[in-house]
C-alpha cells in the first residue's frame, strides 16, 4: 500500500500539530453546517444518498472523489444553487445555527449572504475591479462611499490582491489575469463578511503558480470563515484541508480529519482512490 | 479537374462570386441613385438651339438638356422626315425648356437632325420661381419702383426681398399661427362649456374679450403683413423668352437668378451645395415638384424616434419575460413561434390593423373621453403620427424581441450564478448584471428595429402619412409635440412626386434625389445605433471563455 503523507504534500504547513476534532461528535459551537440525511434527485436520477456530516466552524473541509460523485452538487446544496436547476428536488436537511435552510420561509438570497460562493472558472462581472468587490455590498443597499471603500479595501487585502490592483480599482475587471479573477471573486464573496465560503474547484481552471497563491490564502482565510472545498486534486485536498471527505456515487464513503483519511483510511474505497487505483 | 473539385476551390470562387454580385449591386444602386440623384443639384449648361424642321420653319428653343435617346428611325416614319435612307438611328434630346406661363409643357423633345445651331450663351438666364417653376431667358430691364436700373443692382434687390419674405415667413408661420391656434382653442373651449352647460353669461364674456383681443392682434398683423407685401412686389423684372416674347416676372416670385454659362467651376461647386442645403431646409413647393423636402425628413426622423421609444422597452420587456420568466413548456415555444411568424406579417397588413385598431378605436375612444368639443372633426380618432409610430412599433417589436432574447441566452450561467451566489435577487440579477450585459444585443434589435422601419411606406399610407402636412408635428404652441398631427414621410414623398405628380419629367430627378436621401438618413440612423452599440461592447465585453 502506497500512503501520501501530507507532510510530504505540504512541507510548510504541518498539519500534524492540528487539534484533531471528534467529526461524529461536535458540541453546537463547533458545528458551521450540519447536513442530515440529505437526498438529491435530478429528475429521477439521485444525485446523493442520505448524506449525513457535520462541518466544523473555522476549520477547512475539503469533499474528494471521481468526477459525477456529487461533492459539487452537494457544496452547491449548501447555499441552495441547485435551485437554480430545474427538476432538482431534495428531501433531508441542512442547518445553521440550528435551522434548516431548506424551510419554506427561508429567504435564499438571504442564506447566500452567510453562504458565500466561488465557482470553478472565474467570473467577475464585466464592471470595474471596485464596482465587483462591492457588488455584494450594493445589494445589500450599502452606498456610503466611505464605507465601500473601507470594505473594498480590507477584502482585497484578505484576497492578497490589493497590492496588485490598488492603483487599478477603477478598471474593468476583466483585464486582470486569471489567477488575479479568482481572487478578485473569492474577494467579492467575502467582502459581504459571510460564515461560509464555499470553494467549487477554485483552482481548476489556473496555473500552478496561481493555484499556489490561492492555495496560502485559503490557509488564511479559515481564520475568519468556515471554508468548504470542492477539489479534484487529492495533494491540493492534503495540503489545504483540516478534515476530508470522500465521496463516491453519491454516497459520502467517509469523512475524517486529513491526515488520517490520507494516511489510515478506513474503508476500502477511499484507499483505492488515494492511491490512485481509480478516479 | 477531379482534383480540383476536391480541393474545395470551386466552392471557394463560388462564394466569392456570390459576395461580388451581392457587392457589386448594392454599390451599382448607391451609384444609380447617387449620380442621378445629385446631378439634379448641379447648374447645368443653358443652351440655345436654333432649329429648322421639315417644313423649313425656324425657331429657337432655349434651356437645359435633360436626357438624350437613340431612336430607331422606323419609329419617326409617321413625321416623314426627309433623311438619309440609309441612317437607321436617330438621336434625340429631352430639353427643359420651363416657362410654363406661355407653353404648358415645360419639356420637350427635339431631334438632332433638326438642329442647325448650338450656343451657350453667357447672359442666358435661369430664373427659379416660387410658382410656375423655372423661367429661361434673356434678362430685357429690371425696374425698380417704375424706373429701369443696371443689371447689376440685381443681388442687391434679391437679398432685399429675401430678407423681407423670411419676415413674412416668420410672420404667418409664428405670430399669426400661433393666433388662429388660440382662436381655435378658444372655440373649442366655448364647445366644452356649452356641452357640459356650464356656459355662463361671465364666461361667455370672457371669452369674447380675449377672442377680440387676438382679432385686434390679428388685424395689427395683417397690416404688417400687407406692409411687407407691398414692399416686396414693388420691383420686377423684364425677360425676353425663347420666342423673343416679353414676360414681366415681380421679384416676389424670384427666388434665384443665375447665369449658369457663367460661372466658374467652383461658383458651380457652390451652388451645388447651396441647392442640396435649400432642398435639406426648404418646404416643398408645387405640389411636391420643386423645393425642399424639409418636412419630409422632419416627419420620417420624429416618426422612427418615437418608434424606437415606443418599441425598446415593449419589446425587452416582453425578451426578458419569454426568457427569463416564463415556463420551460409547450405554451412558451408556441408564444416563441408567434413572436417570430409575427415578423412575416405583410407590412400593409399592419396598416390596416393600426388603421382599424388604434385609429378608429382607440383613437375613437379617446376623442369621446376628453375632445368631445372637437367632435365631429377627430383629434386623436384620425391618421396621425402617434398611430403610425405605434403601428410600426408593433411591427418591428418582433425583431427587437428576437434579438434581445438570443443576447439573453448569449450570457454565460456563470455570470447569474455569481450574482445569485452574493445574495442578489433574481430581479436584481437582471436590472444589474444580465440587462447591462446584454445591451449590444437589445441594440442590435434596435438598429434592425430603425432600418426596418424607416423605410416602410406601405402601412404609414393608412396611418398618418400625407402628401402635404400644413404644420410640423412639433412647434412652439403648447403642447410642442402634436402627436395627433399628420405628417410627411420621404418613403411616401418618393412615391408621391415619381407617380403622382402632374409634372412626372420634372420629378424625376427629385425621385432620385429623395431616395438617395433617405438612403443616407437611414444610414446615419444605424450608424449612430452602431456606435452605440459597439461603444456598450466594448464596456461589456465578455470574458472570452
Amino acid at each position: 500500500m502506497i500512503s501520501i503523507s501530507p507532510k510530504a504534500l505540504a512541507p510548510g504547513s504541518d498539519t500534524s500539530f492540528k487539534k484533531k476534532l471528534d467529526l461524529t461528535n461536535l458540541t453546537p459551537d463547533q458545528v458551521a453546517l450540519d447536513i442530515n440525511k440529505l437526498n438529491l434527485f435530478y429528475g429521477k436520477k439521485q444525485a446523493l444518498n442520505n448524506i449525513t456530516m457535520s462541518i466544523p466552524k473555522g476549520q477547512v473541509t475539503a469533499f474528494i472523489g471521481p468526477s459525477g460523485c456529487g461533492k459539487s452538487t452537494l457544496l452547491r446544496s449548501i447555499n441552495r444553487m441547485n435551485d437554480l436547476v430545474d427538476d432538482c428536488h431534495i428531501t433531508g436537511e441542512i442547518n445553521l445555527h440550528g435551522n434548516n435552510i431548506y424551510d419554506k420561509h427561508v429567504d435564499v438570497a438571504e442564506l447566500r449572504r452567510k453562504v458565500g460562493m466561488v465557482f470553478q472558472r472565474p467570473n467577475p462581472f464585466p464592471k470595474t475591479i471596485y464596482e465587483n468587490v462591492v457588488y455584494g455590498l450594493r445589494i445589500m443597499g450599502e452606498n456610503n462611499r466611505r464605507k465601500l471603500d473601507e470594505a473594498a479595501e480590507q477584502s482585497l487585502r484578505s484576497a492578497a490582491l490589493w497590492n496588485e490592483v490598488k492603483d487599478r480599482l477603477h478598471e474593468s475587471a476583466l483585464g486582470l489575469s486569471g489567477g488575479q479573477q479568482q481572487r478578485l471573486v473569492i474577494a467579492r464573496a467575502i467582502a459581504i463578511q459571510p460564515e461560509v465560503l464555499l470553494l467549487d474547484e477554485p483552482t481548476s481552471a489556473l496555473d500552478p503558480i496561481s493555484t499556489l497563491t490561492i492555495e496560502e490564502l485559503i490557509n488564511d482565510l479559515k481564520k475568519q470563515f468556515t471554508v468548504v472545498i470542492v477539489t479534484h486534486n487529492m495533494q491540493q485536498a492534503a495540503r489545504v484541508s483540516d478534515q476530508t471527505a470522500f465521496m463516491y456515487m453519491g454516497d459520502l464513503i467517509e469523512y475524517s480529519d486529513t491526515n488520517t483519511l490520507f494516511t489510515t483510511p478506513l474503508k476500502k474505497k477511499t484507499e483505492d482512490y488515494i492511491t490512485g487505483r481509480y478516479g | 479537374m477531379n482534383k480540383w473539385f476536391r480541393s474545395g476551390s470551386p466552392w471557394i470562387w463560388l462564394s466569392a462570386g456570390g459576395v461580388s454580385i451581392s457587392l457589386i449591386s448594392v454599390l451599382g444602386l448607391l451609384w444609380l441613385i447617387a449620380s442621378r440623384g445629385l446631378s439634379y443639384f448641379w447648374p447645368s449648361e443653358l443652351y440655345q438651339f436654333d432649329l429648322t424642321d421639315q417644313h423649313g420653319a425656324k425657331s429657337v428653343v432655349i434651356g437645359e438638356i435633360y436626357d438624350r435617346e437613340q431612336i430607331p428611325v422606323s419609329q419617326l416614319a409617321h413625321l416623314n422626315l426627309a433623311l438619309d435612307p440609309e441612317q437607321e438611328i436617330l438621336e434625340r434630346l429631352l430639353i427643359k425648356t420651363g416657362n410654363r406661363e406661355l407653353v404648358s409643357l415645360d419639356f420637350r423633345w427635339l431631334l438632332s437632325h433638326n438642329i442647325q445651331k448650338t450656343q451657350t450663351p453667357n447672359d442666358l438666364v435661369v430664373i427659379e420661381r416660387r410658382t410656375n417653376g423655372n423661367f429661361y431667358g434673356f434678362i430685357e430691364s429690371v425696374v425698380v419702383d417704375g424706373k429701369e436700373v443696371d443689371e447689376s443692382k440685381l443681388s442687391e434687390l434679391l437679398a432685399r426681398v429675401d430678407n423681407f419674405q423670411d419676415q413674412i415667413d416668420d410672420l404667418q408661420k409664428s405670430d399669426i399661427g400661433a393666433i388662429n391656434y388660440q382662436l381655435e382653442r378658444l372655440r373649442l373651449k366655448t364647445r366644452k362649456y356649452q356641452l357640459e352647460n356650464k356656459l355662463t353669461a361671465e364666461l361667455q364674456a370672457q371669452i369674447d374679450s380675449e377672442i377680440a383681443t387676438l382679432n385686434q392682434d390679428y388685424a395689427l398683423l395683417e397690416q404688417e403683413l400687407m406692409g411687407y407685401r407691398e414692399q416686396i412686389s414693388r420691383d420686377h423684372i423684364v425677360m425676353r423668352a425663347m420666342d423673343g416674347q416679353l414676360v414681366t416676372i415681380n421679384f416676389e416670385y424670384i427666388l434665384k437668378v443665375t447665369f449658369n454659362n457663367q460661372l466658374s467651376v467652383i461658383e458651380k461647386t457652390a451652388l451645388f451645395f447651396s441647392h442640396i442645403g435649400s432642398f435639406l431646409i426648404d418646404d416643398p413647393r408645387e405640389a411636391n415638384t420643386e423645393g425642399g423636402v424639409f418636412p419630409a425628413i422632419f416627419g420620417t426622423v420624429l416618426m422612427v424616434l418615437l418608434m424606437t421609444v415606443i418599441v425598446s422597452p415593449f419589446g425587452v420587456i416582453a425578451a426578458i419575460y419569454l426568457h427569463e420568466y416564463a415556463g420551460k413548456n409547450a405554451f412558451t415555444k408556441l408564444l416563441r413561434i408567434a413572436v417570430i411568424n409575427l415578423a412575416g406579417v405583410p407590412s400593409i397588413v399592419y396598416g390596416v390593423f393600426g388603421l382599424g385598431f388604434f385609429v378608429y378605436m382607440v383613437g375613437g375612444s379617446l376623442d369621446q373621453l376628453f375632445y368631445s368639443e372637437n367632435l365631429p372633426s377627430p383629434t386623436f380618432g384620425t391618421p396621425g403620427v402617434l398611430w403610425s409610430a405605434l403601428t410600426l412599433a408593433i411591427l418591428t417589436l418582433p425583431v427587437v424581441i428576437v434579438s434581445t432574447e438570443e443576447g439573453l441566452s448569449r450570457i454565460p450561467s456563470e455570470m447569474r450564478h455569481g450574482s445569485l451566489a452574493l445574495g442578489a435577487t433574481k430581479a436584481e440579477t437582471l436590472w444589474r448584471i444580465i440587462l447591462p450585459i446584454a445591451s449590444p444585443a437589445i441594440m442590435t434589435g434596435i438598429i434592425l428595429a430603425i432600418a426596418r422601419a424607416a423605410g416602410e411606406v406601405a402601412p404609414l399610407m393608412l396611418v398618418g402619412v400625407v402628401k402635404m402636412a400644413p404644420n410640423l408635428p412639433l412647434d412652439g404652441n403648447f403642447p410642442f409635440l402634436h402627436l395627433d398631427r399628420k405628417f410627411m414621410h420621404l418613403g411616401f414623398h418618393i412615391y408621391d412626386v415619381g407617380f403622382q405628380s402632374p409634372n412626372v419629367e420634372a420629378a424625376r430627378p427629385l425621385v432620385f434625389a429623395t431616395a438617395l436621401l433617405l438612403v443616407s438618413i437611414i444610414v446615419a440612423l444605424n450608424m449612430t445605433a452602431v456606435s452605440i452599440r459597439n461603444k456598450l461592447r466594448e464596456r461589456y465585453k465578455m470574458l472570452e471563455h
